[in-house]
């Protein structure tokens, strides 16, 4: 297993951003049935999602997110060495996003800005990165941004996609620390990459006709559950027991939120308590790579105590791609959950 | 446990009547049935059984009976 400790490394902040459009499942019983409505909503939990305004990207979500953060911590723009952007929904099929958001962000040029195309797995794969890159590169401030609307390209009359996803943005802001310490896994099943899947838009469907499901997001639902209940465990627990963390050393497990049934099949498999587990779907639905920074700002957000609290991060999904990441912050580093109409206006594109 | 107790685990899973079905049920024919379905029965066999199954198996049954013959 793809597993380690990156030494000399802190999360310092966490912000979290979503549209202020609210959408109700229960708007979705003329389309589907009200019977079925109420199925898919006691299955999965999503009684209310943020949807993304047809004008608004995720790194629109993701900018307001790193502006407050960055006032917040006061870090200036000249003063952040990288940015990474990790999404699937980038504003452009080239160039990267991050490019852009340097620019937006009034970052200096001696920054290191690149894009990552990861969903599920996002924030935790993101943690790994930009905390490497400052341990082993001579890097002082990295800022991560992950976020997607998942929302954009679905079929509004597929029961199993159309009610599920929130969008939204984050930013988190990691920093040079001396003493501190981040451990992760990271692990990837690539026989799994049509269980969820967009097959147009890239390289592989040129020349073809791009119209229909083929432009839309397909899911497995089953096959990605049966990933996650039986794969996804199995290495959180050869995890914990390879660096000796106990049920007791984590204060709070946060945990992609897929749906609420595998959450609980998860912490029943895990036999970890439910109140250690916080949830944001019922209000936020799946955020894709950007459900854990939602879930930490929904269950930390505003708290100015000064206590440390012990997380395990943990994100799985499409790849099919997961790890799980345990560190340790400030209660205070959650800002409280932004609500955003704000999009990009600088190109006429 | 018996083959009726079985039936009553899968009835429950499927919020259909106790004593509603039978061994010969063809799947397909059960209106509840359905991707959820699917979900579910892979976490009964999990949870009930200590059995990972995977989602393709359970795509393949096509009678209660092929549920009922894995619940061992």
């Amino acid at each position: 297993m793809a597993t380690g400790i990156i030494k000399n490394v802190e999360v310092k902040g966490i912000a979290s951003a979503v549209p202020e459009r609210l959408v109700k499942n229960t708007d979705y019983n003329d389309v589907f049935g009200e019977e079925n409505v109420s199925k898919f909503i006691n299955m999965t939990g999503v009684k209310t999602r943020h949807v993304a305004y047809d004008e608004q990207c995720a790194s629109d979500l993701c900018y307001v997110a790193a502006k407050k953060l960055m006032d917040k911590l006061n870090w200036e723009p000249s003063s952040i060495d990288a940015l990474i952007m990790i999404t699937q929904t980038p504003d452009y099929a080239t160039p990267a996003t991050a490019c852009v958001l340097q620019h937006r962000l009034g970052l200096k040029e001696d920054c290191i800005a690149f894009d990552v195309n990861l969903g599920c797995s996002a924030y935790v794969y993101g943690i790994w990165l930009a905390a490497a890159m400052i341990s082993t590169q001579d890097l002082e401030r990295v800022l991560l941004l992950v976020g997607d609307t998942s929302n954009f390209g679905i079929n509004q009359n597929d029961s199993s996609t159309a009610m599920i996803f929130g969008d939204g943005g984050s930013a988190t802001a990691l920093e040079r620390s001396e003493g501190k310490e981040i451990k992760y896994f990271l692990k990837t099943k690539g026989s799994g990459y049509k269980a969820i899947m967009v097959p147009a838009g890239h390289a592989r469907s040129r020349g073809r006709n791009l119209t229909g499901a083929f432009c839309e997001l397909a899911m497995d639902g089953s096959e990605v559950f049966s990933f996650t209940i039986t794969d996804v465990p199995r290495t959180i627990n050869s995890f914990m027991s390879q660096y000796n963390i106990n049920r007791d050393d984590v204060d709070m497990y946060v945990f992609h939120q897929a749906n609420l049934f595998i959450l609980k099949q998860l912490v029943r498999k895990l036999k970890i308590p439910i109140e250690k587990v916080p949830i944001s779907i019922d209000r936020y639905g799946n955020t894709s790579g950007e459900s854990i920074p939602v879930t930490l700002v929904d269950a930390l957000g505003g708290d100015e105590s000064n206590d440390r609290i012990r997380l395990f991060l943990c994100g799985f999904g499409v790849g099919l791609s997961w790890g799980g990441i345990y560190l340790e912050i400030d209660k205070s580093s959650c800002l409280p959950m932004i609500y955003t109409s704000e999009y990009f206006t600088g190109d006429d594109h | 446990m018996d083959i009726k107790e079985k039936l009553n685990i899968l009835e429950e899973l499927l919020d259909l009547e106790k004593d509603s079905l039978d061994t010969d049920t063809v799947l397909d024919e059960i209106s509840e049935w359905d991707s959820i379905a699917v979900i579910s029965t892979i976490a009964m066999f999990d949870s009930l059984f200590g059995k990972e199954i995977t989602a393709r198996e359970v795509n393949g049954f096509k009678t209660v009976k092929d549920i009922i013959d894995r619940m061992e």
